[in-house]
């Protein structure tokens, strides 16, 4: 397997002890700056806005969306495994083909896509920042995509026989 | 609308700090959102409650407080109501989360890590985002309120 990396500095996994006060401050924090939430789901509708140059397009939004996987970057290279050459879905491709896993794959993120515009956020939007506000659409909007959410897994594990 | 360089080098650096994040807690793995998904590990549950448990208390006391904010005036946080499209929209957002494995953030950082498939993902969201606005377009109606997304008031400044 091609894998690159820079330094093994970070543990295989951070602790969600350290990881979920993280994320937190981080929304605290960009409040106290920019009195914004960081939802993820805005970040792509106003880079599509930017890209195509819609004149209502909100352009710092498309710089929150490249820093994403910037420090995404950063993360992955200071773990031991750091980049790895690979389909990310082998679960999925251990029983399918390449072909059909992403057919799979294309239409859960249209529906994915779909949806979170529809709810107006995603599991960064509804699911941290807007219940850190205390907003009863989000507890709501959250409270259904977790339930829907494993509910489905579960209806894939019937379907596929426990293998997926 | 045009935003200041401070806010694009800003919205640059949270992101980073997100993504860092995201990718430090293994989030971007289909594995983990698998597990956590299938009930088989509670990690990403108390991730979740822990990022929520620092946000909100910190959150309510500085709206307490009246605290400024550095570039947006004094702190406003949003308390939209339930309405149908937050309950049927969170639905099909949670069963595409449950197929593709990810959710919009993480797909980005499961980009860069090497996953590619997750190509497929991002091409995805984008054309789910575009449908949905497409259809609010044709119906002349406007976008769900979204207190976890940007606010244009605050843009205008």
């Amino acid at each position: 397997m091609l894998s690159t990396t820079f330094a093994a500095v970070l543990p295989d996994r951070l602790p969600w002890y350290f990881a979920g006060p993280a994320l937190g401050l981080l929304v605290v924090g960009f409040f106290m700056v920019a009195n914004q939430p960081l939802g993820a789901t805005g970040a792509y509708v106003e880079t599509y806005k930017t890209v195509t140059r819609k004149p209502e397009a909100v352009t710092w939004r498309m710089f929150y969306f490249l820093g994403i996987p910037i420090g995404g970057l950063v993360g992955v290279l200071l773990k031991e495994d750091g980049i790895v050459r690979r389909s990310g879905y082998d679960a999925l491709r251990n029983e399918m083909s390449l072909g059909t896993t992403a057919l799979v794959v294309l239409v859960g993120a249209v529906v994915m896509g779909y949806g979170a515009r529809m709810a107006g956020g995603c599991t960064s939007g509804h699911g941290i920042c807007g219940t850190a506000q205390r907003s009863p659409a989000s507890w709501v909007a959250t409270c259904t995509f977790m339930g829907a959410a494993v509910v489905t897994t579960l209806v894939i594990r019937v379907i596929s026989g426990g293998a997926i | 609308m045009k935003s200041s360089t401070a806010h694009k080098v800003l919205g640059l650096l949270f992101g980073a700090g997100f993504g860092f994040v995201l990718a430090a807690a293994n989030l971007h793995e289909y594995d983990t959102i698998h597990k956590m998904l299938r009930l088989e590990e509670i990690d990403v549950f108390l991730l979740m409650g822990g990022a929520i448990g620092t946000s909100l208390p910190l959150l309510w006391w500085l709206e307490r407080r009246r605290a400024n904010t550095a570039l947006g005036g004094p702190l406003r946080l949003s308390q939209s109501k339930p309405r149908r499209e937050h309950v049927v929209g969170g639905a099909l957002f949670g069963i595409g989360w449950a197929v593709s494995g990810t959710c919009p953030a993480p797909a980005l950082v499961m980009l860069v890590s090497g996953a590619g498939l997750a190509v497929v993902t991002v091409i995805g969201l984008f054309i789910g985002l575009n449908l949905r606005d497409a259809q609010v377009r044709r119906n002349d109606g406007s976008a769900t309120a979204a207190d976890g997304e940007h606010r244009e008031v605050i843009a205008s400044r």
